[in-house]
């Protein structure tokens, strides 16, 4: 009870003191807060980065089959899904369509796809992802979406659903039409589509069943699901990249922050730390205060710049690193990261802000508090 | 009884600022009087009253506390003595600017841990027996000379410490101001308590609630009265 009752006499007197210091208490939850939103900001845009790319490859095939005309991706007939049943281990084969339309009203780039399975929309309908109703405008379910591919030929569709995913980078300007839509707004024919997908019965045969395919199908290009996992990685960590130097260079400016803290205290502080000493106040006394005075302003600053951070890259879209993101899309600047937060990450950002503050501010305390008081007076 | 052997104090020891600022000091103090270091700037009464209080250590030489040989003591043990047996009153009384009058005076007991009701009482007597009670809330920036003098004394005394320490108290105080400081000490001698202070002012040394004097020059005592 007595200590309780000392620490908070303790307390008392360092929010006295910071009141004291306002303006420049104030000043350093600033810089200190700037420092852990910008950090945390990278942290949690990567951590979310990193969940779209496990997110995307959650439903990536083990094996996508191309046809290739003059070194470039062509349409591939529908007979080689017969040919590639006809191989021991392959199974779940299907050919699928996707494609891409610029649509010269928003001037953004949509991913038209016939979803395989799940929920196929009606024939005059269309499945949208969370990106296009806001390029264009419309922002109801229900909403006819019109469509066009040359002077004159509007096609209309109507919006069964707005698709809501934990995946927006992925999923923001995707646009779902049934088979018969597709072929017919592409001018499609029948027998061929963009790729073919297929799962393997087991995944240390997948090479195996490639050397075999690539015999059966010389034309066709094999690409597996490793493949597309590096891709995507690829994808994801120069985006990430940039993240991880933006924090160093905040971690930078935090790490010159905290030792010009250390490096000494003023003549009025070293004072005040003398006066506290000769009226009675152990070395402890004036560290513990200090550790107050320290944890409130780093504590404060840290919260305040997570939440910023949050804030930012969940609720506004990371609009500072919109530049990254952004790249050729015009439909990604709205698009909202999945809030992913990895724990472990931000009690690092805690430990790697809060107790080096903590220690830079105590270390020029103690070396005042363990002096004779009429020596730190003087 | 405070009593000093020998006692000498180099600041800055082996660099070239080195200063000797008390040089073989032997003397006593004698419990519930009145003492009074004197002599000109520069001669040590500050360094002297610094070691007594346990504000700093002596270079060379004891200094004993009722017979307890305190100058060889690790720094908590200084700070508890500092904390239970003294109560300093500096020169420029070094109160805490934007904290009340009565937080400064509540300020050593901080670390005491006790009730802070309790504290606060024990503060608010100390500040109604010198005169400051309304003034107790107040910033402690907008007391008058006398006034803070006498917030810097309520501090000094709230943990009810035997001893008194004050250094040049009276150095920025008129006549009439010296006067009430010299009423308050004779009211402290009278509740047995043991003031030492440093001055050169002859109002003090001549006043007679003070029962030694000890003259000082070039960091020696060179004349002990009383």
């Amino acid at each position: 009870m007595k200590a309780l009752r000392r620490q908070r006499a303790l307390a008392d007197y360092t929010l006295a003191a910071l009141a004291r210091r306002k303006v420049k208490n104030l000043a350093l939850v600033g810089v200190f807060s700037l420092v852990v939103f910008l950090l945390a900001s990278a942290m949690f845009f990567a951590s979310a980065l990193r969940h779209e790319a496990s997110a995307a490859l959650e439903g990536v095939p083990d094996l996508i089959v191309q046809h290739l005309s003059l070194g470039r991706q062509g349409m591939i007939s529908e007979d080689r899904i017969a040919e590639l049943e006809s191989i021991r281990g392959v199974s779940k084969v299907r050919g699928r369509l996707w494609g891409y339309y610029y649509d010269r009203v928003s001037g953004a780039n949509y991913t038209v796809m016939v979803p395989d399975g799940g929920q196929m929309p009606a024939p005059g309908q269309v499945i949208v992802g969370e990106g296009i109703p806001r390029a264009r405008g419309l922002d109801w379910e229900g909403a006819p979406l019109f469509l066009s591919r040359k002077q004159g030929d509007l096609n209309r569709f109507d919006i069964a659903q707005i698709y809501s995913s934990d995946s927006a980078l992925l999923t923001a300007d995707l646009l779902l039409m049934n088979e018969a839509d597709f072929r017919a707004f592409f001018s499609v024919p029948e027998g061929v589509y963009t790729d073919i997908a297929a799962r393997v019965r087991n995944a240390n045969e997948l090479a195996t069943i490639i050397d075999k395919a690539t015999s059966l199908m010389p034309d066709e290009r094999f690409v597996s699901r490793d493949d597309i996992a590096r891709t995507y990685m690829k994808l994801f960590d120069w985006r990430e990249g940039l993240m991880v130097a933006l924090g160093a260079m905040a971690m930078l400016a935090f790490a010159i922050f905290a030792a010009d803290k250390a490096s000494g205290l003023s003549a009025e502080e070293a004072r005040e730390i003398g006066i506290l000493k000769a009226i009675g106040w152990d070395t402890r006394d004036v560290i513990a205060m200090k550790l107050w005075e320290g944890g409130l302003v780093s504590v404060g600053a840290f919260l305040l710049g997570a939440v910023a951070a949050y804030a930012h890259v969940f609720w506004f879209g990371a609009p500072l690193f919109a530049p990254v993101l952004k790249g050729w899309a015009v439909i990604y600047p709205d698009f909202a990261l999945a809030p992913v937060i990895d724990g472990s990450q931000l009690v690092t950002l805690f430990l790697l802000t809060v107790l080096p503050y903590a220690a830079a501010t105590v270390v020029p305390v103690w070396r005042a508090a363990s002096a004779d008081p009429d020596a730190v007076m003087r | 009884m405070i009593s000093l052997s020998d006692v000498s104090k180099t600041y800055n020891e082996g660099r070239p600022n080195e200063v000797a600022a008390l040089r073989s000091v032997t003397l006593d103090i004698a419990r519930e009087g009145v003492t009074v270091f004197m002599g000109p700037s520069g001669s040590g009464k500050t360094t002297l009253l610094s070691l007594v209080g346990c504000m700093a250590r002596p270079t060379t030489g004891r200094i004993t506390l009722d017979g307890e040989p305190v100058s060889g003591l690790p720094e908590r043990f200084l700070t508890e003595l500092r904390r239970v047996k003294f109560g300093f009153v500096f020169q420029r009384f070094n109160l805490i600017r934007g904290l009340s009058v009565l937080d400064n005076v509540m300020l050593p007991a901080a670390p005491l841990g006790e009730e802070p009701k309790t504290v606060q009482a024990r503060a608010m007597m100390r500040l109604e027996a010198l005169g400051l009670a309304e003034k107790a809330l107040m910033p402690v920036e907008v007391l008058s000379g006398g006034e803070t003098q006498r917030a810097a004394i309520a501090r000094a005394l709230v943990n009810d410490a035997p001893v008194l320490i004050a250094d040049e108290p009276t150095a920025n105080l008129d006549t009439a101001l010296t006067h009430r400081f010299l009423d308050i000490v004779a009211g402290l001698r009278d509740e047995g308590k043991t003031v030492i202070l440093t001055s050169h002012d002859p109002r003090i040394i001549a006043a007679s609630a003070v029962t030694a004097v000890v003259e000082m020059r070039d960091g020696k005592v060179v004349e002990v009265r009383g």
